[in-house]
């Protein structure tokens, strides 16, 4: 599967049909609560049964992922990092060495070529964070490989559609 | 006043480890403390609250390799709304994982928020397999710390430290397996469930 997920709707993106495309903005997404039901009570299933349980199965499901975000103190902005804290159901309880470091176990979770998209006002010091965090999120997100491409606002969708290009899909 | 607000940016603050670690704070900090969790309405009062003491501690979990929601959205609020006088800005973070580098972005994030906004960053104290350490015969590990990082932030001689569990990262795991099972039994959940490949 090819996923987009944005934190914008990307207005004018032309779109591909075997390239899905998700507008987190648009979708009802509460903050994750940190009660672990989704690894020790219904494993796999989140128990706030809102939008976010249709778009984690997508990212699973994904090989190739795009992810848009506006930066924020280095990491990503609200609306994308909401979504990315109500993905743990991915991921079992269970912590395995990986890259010499302990991660989780991850269910049944694609291996991802991804590329993140990070957008806003941010200058040398903050992209070095926000390089810092992807290379963490590699481990955690099952990464196989990834790039990080900064740019503005204004040029978001050329730089969307320059990436799907490169999937050649 | 010389005085530390501790705000707890966990979703489940009233529940959470980064609550125990606040009253760890509170027993070994030599100066009075006020402990208030972050809700989703009280980003105003809280803010307000700022302008009258010398320090806050954030305590909170690392979630997703960075800042908790419920901890980033407060932080927007109080740039938005920063009180008149600046207070010494000081982190305790935990994190899952035995290795308490890990939280080391978040640790970044924090320090950017304060350049960004002319806070002092003060100290800093990373705490590794955060999740269970507290009900280990390691939890004195975890006091000494919380200590240090009071006295340091008192004294304003501000430091960076770590601490997570002396073991090995294989016995770790052993034991982080042992302590989700036992966390699932108690709803009805078997290691097999647990282990279910399915999403949804
Ligand atoms: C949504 C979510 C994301 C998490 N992400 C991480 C992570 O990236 N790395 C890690 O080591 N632990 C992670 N954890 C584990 C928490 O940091 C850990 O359980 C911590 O002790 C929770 O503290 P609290 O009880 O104060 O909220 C995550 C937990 C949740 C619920």
């Amino acid at each position: 599967m090819n996923l987009i997920l944005s934190d914008n709707p990307l207005n004018g993106l032309k779109r591909k049909e075997n390239v899905h495309f998700i507008d987190l903005s648009a979708l009802k997404i509460a903050n994750c609560i940190g009660c672990f039901g989704c690894w020790t009570k219904t494993p796999g299933r989140c128990v706030i049964r809102d939008d976010a349980v249709k778009v984690y199965p997508l990212i699973a499901k994904s090989d190739h992922i795009i992810y848009v975000s506006r930066v924020k103190y280095g990491g990503y902005d609200t609306i994308m990092k909401t979504m990315l804290e109500r993905s743990i159901p991915i991921q079992q309880a269970f912590i395995r060495l990986h890259h010499n470091e302990t991660h989780h176990v991850q269910r049944d979770v694609a291996p991802k070529k991804a590329t993140i998209i990070a957008y806003g006002d941010i200058d040398k010091g903050e992209k070095e964070i926000f390089r810092q965090l992807i290379a963490r999120n590699a481990y955690n997100m099952n990464f196989q490989s990834y790039s990080v491409v900064f740019t503005e606002q204004d040029a978001l969708v050329k730089t969307v559609e320059n990436e799907v290009k490169k999937w050649n899909v | 006043m010389e005085r530390v607000m501790i705000l707890n940016g966990s979703p489940r603050a009233p529940k959470s480890n980064s609550k125990r670690y606040a009253e760890i704070f509170t027993e070994n900090c030599r100066i009075q403390t006020e402990y208030f969790n972050i809700t989703k309405t009280n980003h105003e009062s809280l803010c307000a609250k700022m302008k009258d003491v010398s320090n806050v501690l954030f305590v909170f979990p690392l979630y997703a390799d960075g800042l908790p929601v419920t901890l980033l959205s407060f932080l927007k609020f109080l740039e938005e709304n920063p009180p008149e006088t600046r207070p010494v800005i000081s982190i305790l973070v935990n994190c899952g994982f035995i290795e308490y580098q890990q939280n080391h972005t978040a640790l970044k994030m924090m320090q950017l928020f304060c350049s960004k906004n002319g806070y002092t960053f003060g100290s800093a104290l990373e705490i590794g397999s955060g999740e269970a350490i507290l009900s280990t015969p390691f939890k004195w590990l975890v006091k000494r710390k919380i200590k240090k990082l009071a006295t340091s932030i008192i004294e304003k001689k501000y430091r960076i430290y770590g601490v997570t569990m002396p073991i090995s990262k294989n016995m770790f795991i052993r034991a982080s397996t042992q302590y989700w099972i036992n966390y699932a039994k108690k709803n009805g959940v078997t290691k097999e469930e647990m282990a279910s490949m399915k999403i949804e």
